[in-house]
């Protein structure tokens, strides 16, 4: 760019700076320091005469480099900025100085000292301005269409507001049937409506979405590219049944000999060995599964084929593979209960009739195991005395130390689902503390404790023992009574702790998201951004990112979508300014800046015989670690190139000349 | 009747040593479930005995009036409450840092646990070998059994002065 | 073969003599050669209510004494195995303590080390003389006796240092017993705590929890139990009658054995070789079902 010329502005700021020190004297300062061209200072440099002024100085004195002395640039940087655009300049060829924040409102009371601080700083920026260069902003067009992982509420939510809104959405999931933990629920807290009932109608509208495409039984095996432009390898497990000729007729399954545990029924019931999830399963399409069925087991049967009207089986399928490419993904892939046996003290896993929350939903469910009866499962007769235990592992040292959010109100629930069942059993209710923090949930809790034969008993068992009739003992000290009490119950549930899926982590790691200590997503920020993350068009949607009871996953998932719809009708992505750049002639490929980079967006490449440091504009957001780790200075960071830097730090060691 | 908590005596000094003595433990963290209770060996014949009540009234720095009622001696040590609290108070440590602390406050230990541990001082074992009756009432003694003499432990003298000067004045 | 030093504690060798008889005479028969061990004292677990540092200070003295020898510790007694290897883990965590506990022992001449391994006898026997071993010795099998094996608390807890059985579900001691042809079974709390250490306290209560122990396991038809603890025997076995006149049940009565005692009368051994007639609890209907004697 030739010769450097440098105009320096010092702004009076009225007298938060001019009522201290005295700009003109720093102006007059700076006007002798290396290729200033011309210094002047101004009352007020952000307003219009203020911006006019150094326009003007731009295109008369052909300046190149601007110092702009006054307040904060978080203030206005992009103000300043606007200037040198307007007078056809770079904008990363300013410079601003803080001399309000940073000097005068600090050091009111010496006001000399003040002065000739302001003036270090000017000092330091010229010579650090000698080595300001033009940056580029790279920009790259948007595929407007997004990727739903997990077909739980939240993914059903988020991708019909991305569907209406125009956007191509594909929905990936790796269950038979998309609906999540909500399908598996009987009813909802607090108002108890029937949780199909409000669910399915949603899963039929995400069916029919022109704007959907659902991938059921399939997971994602592989993402790269950034933000705008993610490609995405989606495997489709084999299903055995060619679903564009399946017509959903369920035929298939009547007939099918083999039995397997039922997942949807969490253990409890059974299933064919070609199946669908539940009856409203959408896609209506069943897959077969080989661990049981007898022609995979046996080399038998092949009754399903038979049955089959439109000859959709097929025994020889195999993975398929898929690219899908998106602007912006949504994470909605939901939690997954503790495993209660590592809860060892209840003996669940041992004893037959200790369930988990959610195994009393399904036997709660008229589809369930017991057609909606609440039975103990040592020998199907109806339960007497039941005991709920909260927190079972949630906030825990030994297990998960975080609160789950919903066992209080879906203990709650389960009185409710007990009493209906079998009215004049007794309910015991060991909490320690109920958070019934929803809308409408106290009012929920008021109703339930108002009931006959419910016991709320603050406190919580440490050791459950079997009876000789397969029925539970445990002591409890309730801390209401002040007793120490010896329970005998019929059946004994446990509202689980939460934990992210198990195969959630390997996903997480294709995306490139960071987690909380509990192994959730981290969002970008917990209270002003809870659904982003840090890595640019990644959203979150629902329980993957915490616990959360319905209405708030949906109010998530609902904020993802809004965030991605905004993400994705800018229509393009900017890179940072402050971009990591590298000198290939300095490079040797070493790929210590790849190691510490947090976001993934330095990738080292073979050319020309030897390995290099590419950084991809996109993913870089300009932090500056691997500037920082680069051991030969090869890797420098747009802005704050070592160059810069160490002019500016060397002329404040050397102090104002 | 209301009762300041300050003329309860909240004792920081007390507080700050059993803190100090169950690290890395944290009675600040306990939340009041009561699992310890509900586990706790004690709690099922002495209806006072609660390890979640001794937690919480030291905690709350109501350490004397807990000193005073003596019944920190009943823990069994069966290290229930230790196994199971969610919050790794483990009160058995707790109530383990209370024993000390009453003993070096100078309560009096309960009269056996004395004669034990003057018998360690003196002797390295609890007790010295006794005769014991069968139940047909025949004495049977190491000699008689046939069982090799016992013999004072390695470097006795220096062992029953660092003992002695661990265990205070007993 | 495996080497060990016989480290007896307080209780065994003052008191309950027959744990140590029928351990002498049954653990070489196993293919365990047994070193004495007497200069070791005390290991400290009754002195740490009365201050933390005398019991580490004393366990830490044992540990040491233990690595000049160059021999694991085979501890008979609970409450010295949980000492043992709770303050092997305290001074492998706390270089503070450990250079204070260095210091007391320096006094007297001893080195601090704590690389020894601490063997009680349900592990030595399970895990390293194997139950297939103890099988192959089995010459008149318990055949057709229920036994409830009592682990006691310090076999279990606490169990974030090493134990030698699992905590919550302890499956050796009646893996052992199987070996020997008895049958065994789950009973409510085999975990349990038997009021031991209540005694200085109160003995009234500490007899109450020793019924309630006996009450509990009777319900579920045992023959007889089985500890591995002098404390447990003392209070399950020695301190049974008084347990029933306490609580005034009529039931409450079982033969108590150590597991030692019953492998011996599994391997042949007689009852005198095993103290057998120490054991004050009534197991005169178990030896009889076996075909010995207390007299013979
Ligand atoms: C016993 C119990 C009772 C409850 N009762 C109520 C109630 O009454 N009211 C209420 O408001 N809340 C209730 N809840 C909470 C409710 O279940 C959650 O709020 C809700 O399910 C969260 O929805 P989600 O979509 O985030 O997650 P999920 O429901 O877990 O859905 C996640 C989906 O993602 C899929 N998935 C996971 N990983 C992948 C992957 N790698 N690739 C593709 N797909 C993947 C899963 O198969 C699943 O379909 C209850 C919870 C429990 C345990
Ligand atoms: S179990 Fe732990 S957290 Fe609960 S009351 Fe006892 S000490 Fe407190
Ligand atoms: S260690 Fe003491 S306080 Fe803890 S459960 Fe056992 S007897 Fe109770």
């Amino acid at each position: 760019m030739g010769e450097v010329r440098i105009g320096v502005y010092i702004c009076h700021c009225g007298k938060n700076i001019g009522g201290v020190i005295n700009p003109s004297r720093v102006a007059e300062f700076a006007s002798k320091l290396p290729n200033v061209v011309v210094a002047r200072d101004y009352m007020y440099m952000c307003s219009s005469p203020g911006q006019m002024l150094i326009e003007e100085d731009i295109k008369r004195h052909n300046l190149n480099r601007v110092i702009v002395a006054a307040c904060s640039p978080r203030m206005h940087e992009p103000t300043f900025q606007g200037v040198l655009k307007k007078a056809g300049l770079n904008p990363w060829l300013l410079e601003m100085v803080n001399i309000r924040e940073h000097v005068t409102w600090v050091h009111e009371d010496v006001p000399d000292k003040a002065e000739e601080k302001a003036k270090e700083l000017v000092y330091a920026a010229v010579m650090r301005a000698q080595h300001l260069y033009e940056i580029t902003i790279h920009r790259l067009p948007v595929v407007k269409s997004a990727l739903v992982i997990g077909g739980g509420i939240a993914g059903i939510r988020a991708a019909l507001d991305l569907a209406n809104a125009g956007i191509k959405v594909y929905l990936v999931e790796k269950k038979q049937s998309i609906g999540g933990k909500m399908a598996q629920l009987d009813k909802t807290f607090p108002t108890l409506d029937c949780s199909k009932c409000i669910l399915t109608p949603l899963m039929v509208d995400v069916a029919r979405h022109p704007n959907i495409t659902i991938y059921a039984y399939s997971e994602v095996v592989d993402v790269s590219g950034s933000a705008g432009d993610f490609k995405v390898k989606v495997r489709l497990k084999p299903t055995y049944v060619d679903w564009s000729k399946c017509t959903g007729c369920g035929y298939c399954t009547e007939r099918c000999p083999a039995r397997a545990p039922r997942e949807f029924d969490e253990g409890l019931g059974t299933r064919k060995a070609i199946y669908f999830d539940f009856p409203q399963a959408v896609p209506r399409r069943p897959v077969i599964d080989p661990k049981y069925c007898l022609w995979f087991t046996k080399g038998i049967c092949r009754a399903c084929e038979k049955l089959c009207p439109v000859g959709a089986i097929d025994f020889n399928q195999k993975d398929r593979y898929i690219e899908l490419n998106v602007g912006a993904i949504i994470v909605a892939t939901g939690y997954e209960l503790y495993d209660m046996t590592k809860l060892r003290e209840y003996g669940y896993g041992k004893y037959k009739n200790v369930i988990t929350g959610l195994q009393l939903e399904r036997l709660s469910d008229a589809d369930g195991p017991t057609k909606g009866k609440i039975v103990r499962l040592s020998d199907g007769k109806e339960p007497e005395t039941v005991a709920i235990v909260l927190c079972a592992g949630s906030r825990d040292e030994k297990h998960v130390r975080y609160c789950c959010r919903f066992g209080c109100a879906a203990a709650i629930k389960h009185i409710y689902y007990v009493k209906h069942s079998v009215p004049e059993a007794k309910v015991f209710v060991l909490y320690t503390d109920i958070r019934a923090f929803g809308k409408g949930y106290e009012e929920f809790y008021q109703r339930l404790r108002g009931m006959d034969d419910v016991y709320f008993i603050r406190g919580r068992p440490a050791e459950i023992f079997e009876a000789k009739d397969g029925s539970l003992i445990f002591d409890v000290f309730d801390s209401n009574t002040g007793q120490l009490l010896s329970i005998k119950a019929d059946l004994v549930v446990l509202e689980s702790a939460v934990v992210p899926p198990k195969d959630w982590e390997s996903l997480r790691r294709m995306l490139k998201i960071s987690c909380d200590p509990g192994g959730f997503a981290l969002e970008l920020h917990p209270k002003l951004r809870p659904f982003e993350t840090t890595a640019d068009g990644i959203f979150l949607a629902g329980a993957i990112q915490g616990p959360k009871d319905i209405p708030d996953t949906v109010a998530h998932a609902a904020a993802a979508a809004a965030a991605a719809i905004g993400f994705l009708s800018k229509g393009e992505v900017e890179s940072t300014p402050y971009l990591a750049v590298v000198n290939e002639d300095l490079c040797s490929g070493c790929g210590l800046c790849a190691s510490v980079c947090p976001f993934d967006a330095i990738e080292i490449k073979e050319e020309g015989g030897r390995r290099i440091a590419k950084v991809n504009v996109i993913r870089c957001k300009g932090c500056g670690a691997c500037a920082a780790t680069c051991p030969s200075g090869a890797m420098q960071q747009n802005y704050f190139t070592d160059t810069q830097i160490v002019s500016e730090v060397s002329a404040l060691a050397g102090g104002a000349k | 009747m209301l009762v300041s908590l300050e003329a309860k005596l909240i004792n920081r000094k007390y507080l700050d040593s059993v803190k100090e003595l169950v690290k890395p433990h944290t009675p600040q963290y306990c939340y009041q479930c009561a699992k310890c209770t509900s586990a706790c060996t004690a709690s099922k014949v002495i209806p006072e005995y609660k390890p979640h009540l001794i937690v919480a009234l030291t905690r709350m720095g109501l350490i004397k009036q807990l000193l005073d009622s003596g019944i920190i001696w009943a823990c069994t040590e069966c290290w229930k409450c230790g196994e199971y609290c969610p919050q790794n108070v483990a009160p058995v440590e707790v109530i383990i840092a209370l024993k000390n602390l009453a003993v070096a406050s100078g309560y009096r230990p309960p009269e056996d646990l004395i004669a034990m541990a003057r018998n360690v001082i003196e002797l390295g074992r609890i007790s010295p070998p006794i005769e014991v009756l069968s139940k047909e009432f025949e004495i049977y003694s190491r000699e008689s059994l046939n069982l090799p003499p016992l013999v004072r432990p390695y470097a006795h003298e220096s062992m029953r002065k660092t003992l002695k000067d661990l265990l205070g004045g007993l | 073969m495996v080497k060990v030093l016989l480290y007896l504690g307080c209780t065994i060798p003052t008191k309950q003599y027959a744990y140590e008889i029928s351990a002498r005479n049954v653990l070489p028969r196993l293919g365990v050669e047994l070193v004495e061990f007497p200069e070791a004292g005390c290991c400290g677990f009754p002195l740490k209510g009365i201050n933390k540092n005398a019991w580490i200070y004393m366990s830490a003295r044992i540990l040491s004494l233990a690595s000049m020898r160059n021999l694991p510790i085979l501890a008979l007694c609970n409450g010295c195995d949980t000492s043992l290897r709770k303050i092997k883990t305290l001074l492998n965590e706390d270089e503070s303590l450990r250079k204070y506990m260095a210091k007391l022992l320096a006094n007297e001449g001893i080195e601090l080390h704590t690389d020894v391994e601490v063997y009680h006898v349900v592990d030595l026997l399970h895990d390293v003389v194997g139950v297939n071993k103890i099988k192959e010795l089995v010459k008149k099998p318990l055949t057709g006796i229920k036994i409830a094996s009592y682990p006691g608390c310090h076999l279990l807890r606490p169990s974030d240092i090493p134990r030698p059985e699992d905590s919550v579900d302890p499956r050796k001691f009646d893996n052992l017993l199987s070996a020997l042809g008895a049958s065994v079974g789950y009973y409510p709390d085999k975990g349990g705590c038997c009021g031991a250490t209540m005694l200085p306290y109160s003995a009234k209560y500490a007899l109450r929890v020793v019924a309630g122990k006996i009450k509990n396991i009777k319900e579920f038809n045992f023959d007889a139990v089985s500890t591995s603890c002098p404390y447990c025997m003392e209070m399950l076995d020695a301190k049974q009658d008084a347990a029933r006149s306490e609580v005034g049940d009529e039931s409450i009565s079982i033969p108590v054995f150590y597991l030692t005692q019953l492998i011996g009368l599994a391997i042949g051994l007689s009852p005198k070789e095993l103290g057998l007639s120490l054991n004050l609890s009534p197991v005169e209907g178990v030896l009889e079902k076996l075909g010995v004697s207390l007299s013979g």
